[in-house]
């Protein structure tokens, strides 16, 4: 809900509790007002009254004696300290032939020694004939507030709401690898000049933490590099002096667990590069173009193993994804195709590439996964623990998938790897494997 | 041919020039822009190794200076920074190659032959050793008149082979130089080994004398005695 519709709706209720405790007030006035009025002149009227009585005749014809009674009364029964009072109540209309709400006022006189009481009356307005009025004129007035309340808060919030829009519009826009620091509007709304001030230590903060992480993660790999290619260096010339054999598989051994450092060391590195978001796409790049140049760099590793490939690649798929990572995701895919490609018993290995508009589909022969297939998207995780291999490959495939917003999904079917890298939100990559058909000469 | 290795670190520096001097090359060493320019101005090279990270500057601010006054060298990056940026900076300031450390020797052998060739030669771009000949241009070898079908990696890992030749090539090195970065490698020894097996079978098919040897443990070697 939007903050001006949250204001409005607020004020709705509070305009509403305030109209309905002074629609009562209004009543309530008016009511009183009315009998006071009434009162005085009825009060008036018993002087006048109570003058002819003091004056004697008869007068009981006289347009005065209309609504009145006088009586006189004991001394006794005459109240203590009050010469007036007035009752309301419904009482007999012999005018309209019916009951309305009436209005008593009873004075007492002291006439010649003897004590009158002079009651007369007459007919208001009562509580239900004066209710649809005070109702009718505060639904008018809470009507205008409505609408007054809403154009206001439109126009209104569309003045005050400006800096925080364009504040929020700089923060939509922040990159953390901008060189410049964030420019923010300036505004007199004191909470806006906060917030202002907050976000522009927030997003300098933030820039200068991944300045510095950017930092430690070059340094580090400058400082580890330079070790391991010294070691590197000192094994390649210590290889060619005269060594035994015994000293020869040292050697090696030690080349195997220097080769597999570096290559972590990289991966690592890659992969912090890649959550830094270094590698951002800019352009499109012709993904079936990579794929084919892909196979073809590792056509003779296939011919090596004897793989069957079975290649179904659209034309001009162009996909948003930076060239160094189009190349990094299908070297590890078909790669990695390649390496895990264990053939069914007498038969040779398959390969399957299917790329369409809609995804890439690598279909492999291979051994049973020893641990689910989502986990091995996991740093370190590998189907085969005997494996050669790092484990790394695919967490940079989902790495770069993540950041391109492509889905990704493995599966295990009757022998065959399926992975699927799915391009669009339209169509994720667990539906393109739904649909993908095996190749059935060699399901075993 | 004469080598100028600007590198701050000492032992890599002389990790370098002990490998070039086996092939004869005459190497000098510097450890900072300043020396660098001292040494470019009073003497010539033909290569110029340079790394990018000095300990007084960045070495990127060099290749300016090699490329306006000393056109004739060839220079090679040498990055501990696999930064796309710096790769793409150095080739487009001139630098005639890149080579990311840790390298191996016979790597960056193989790469400042190959920079020399390219720009040396002045048009001849056979690599000939005995009876068996390479062209660069055309990726066609020769052994004696018999022309050998080789592929792709076979010619590669033979030029390697012939440009490093007297040296044990490790399996690694060998894999490095012919898949590269971001492939994992350690799996690839299979692939080392078939391909070795087939050029020799190769060579020998067409009457040339069979100069790969095994080397126990490690790997491979090209015997030129």
């Amino acid at each position: 809900m939007k903050l001006t519709t949250k204001f409005t709706l607020w004020y709705f209720g509070i305009m509403l509790f305030v109209l309905l405790i002074g629609g009562y007030i209004v009543y309530y006035e008016i009511q009183n007002k009315l009998s006071r009025v009434e009162v005085v002149r009825h009060q008036r009227l018993n002087d006048l009254i109570a003058g002819q009585v003091r004056a004697g005749g008869d007068y009981s014809n006289h347009p005065t004696r209309k609504r009145a009674t006088v009586t006189p009364i004991p001394a006794d029964s005459v109240p203590k300290g009050i010469s007036t009072f007035y009752t309301r109540g419904i009482g007999w209309n012999v005018e309209f032939q019916e009951n309305e709400y009436r209005l008593v006022v009873t004075s007492f006189y002291l006439i010649h020694g003897q004590w009158y009481r002079i009651t007369t009356y007459s007919f208001i307005p009562s509580f239900y004939q004066l209710l649809p009025g005070v109702v009718d004129s505060f639904k008018w007035i809470f009507l205008l507030l409505l609408i007054l309340v809403i154009v206001s808060a439109g126009l209104i919030s569309k003045y005050i709401l400006a800096p925080f829009k364009r504040t929020l519009r700089v923060i939509q826009s922040f990159d953390l690898k901008q060189k410049t620091a964030i420019r923010l509007p300036d505004t007199q709304t004191s909470e806006f000049r906060e917030l202002n001030v907050f976000l522009q230590k927030m997003t300098e903060k933030a820039r200068e933490d991944y300045r510095s992480l950017k930092e430690f993660t070059e340094n580090t790999s400058h400082e580890l590099q330079t070790p391991t290619a010294i070691i590197r260096g000192k094994l390649d010339l210590l290889m060619e002096s005269d060594i035994r054999d015994e000293q020869a598989i040292l050697i090696a051994e030690t080349q195997n667990a220097l080769e597999r450092l570096s290559r972590i060391h990289s991966s690592l590195t890659l992969l912090t590069k890649l959550e830094n978001h270094e590698y951002e796409a800019d352009t499109t790049v012709c993904i079936t173009q990579l794929t084919r140049e892909t196979l073809n760099s590792f056509e003779e590793l296939i011919q090596l193993k004897s793989l069957t490939l079975l290649t179904t690649i659209a034309e001009k798929v162009y996909v948003p994804l930076h060239p160094s990572l189009a190349d990094l995701l299908l070297t590890n895919l078909i790669g990695n195709a390649i390496r895990h490609n264990v053939p069914p018993a007498e038969e040779n290995g398959l390969i399957q590439v299917n790329l369409t508009r809609d995804g890439l589909i690598v279909v492999n022969t291979g051994r049973q996964p020893q641990v689910p297939t989502a986990e091995l998207f996991e740093r370190f995780k590998k189907g085969n623990s005997g494996s050669d291999s790092i484990g790394i490959g695919l967490a940079i495939v989902r790495q770069i998938c993540d950041l391109s917003h492509f889905t990704i999904d493995y599966q295990y079917r009757a022998g065959f790897h399926c992975l699927a890298v799915g391009f669009t939100p339209r169509v994720v990559a667990s539906k393109l494997l739904q649909n993908l058909s095996l190749p059935l000469h060699s399901r075993t | 041919m004469k080598v100028l290795i600007i590198e701050d670190n000492q032992e890599l520096a002389r990790n370098i020039r002990d490998f070039l001097a086996r092939e004869g090359y005459i190497c000098e060493s510097c450890d900072t822009l300043e020396a660098a320019k001292e040494k470019l101005e009073l003497f010539q090279y033909d290569c110029i190794l340079l790394d990018i990270g000095l300990p007084d500057g960045n070495g990127i601010s060099l290749l300016n200076i090699i490329r306006a006054e000393y056109k004739d060298s060839n220079v090679l990056i040498i990055s501990a920074k696999n930064a796309l940026d710096d790769k793409i900076i150095g080739l487009e300031k001139g630098a005639d190659d890149y080579i990311t450390k840790p390298f191996h020797l016979a790597e960056l052998h193989a790469r400042i032959r190959a920079v020399y060739r390219r720009k040396n030669l002045g048009g001849t771009n056979i690599v000939a050793f005995n009876e068996i000949s390479l062209n660069t241009d055309t990726f066609e070898v020769r052994v004696g008149d018999h022309l050998l079908d080789t592929t792709p990696k076979e010619f590669d890992l033979l030029l390697y082979f012939i440009v490093n030749k007297n040296r044990v090539l490790s399996r690694q090195a060998i894999a490095a130089h012919l898949w590269g970065d971001y492939t994992d490698n350690l799996a690839n020894f299979d692939f080392v080994y078939q391909h070795v097996k087939n050029l020799r079978r190769k060579i020998s098919g067409a009457g040339g004398v069979d100069y790969i040897s095994t080397v126990y443990g490690l790997g491979y070697k090209f015997n030129a005695q």
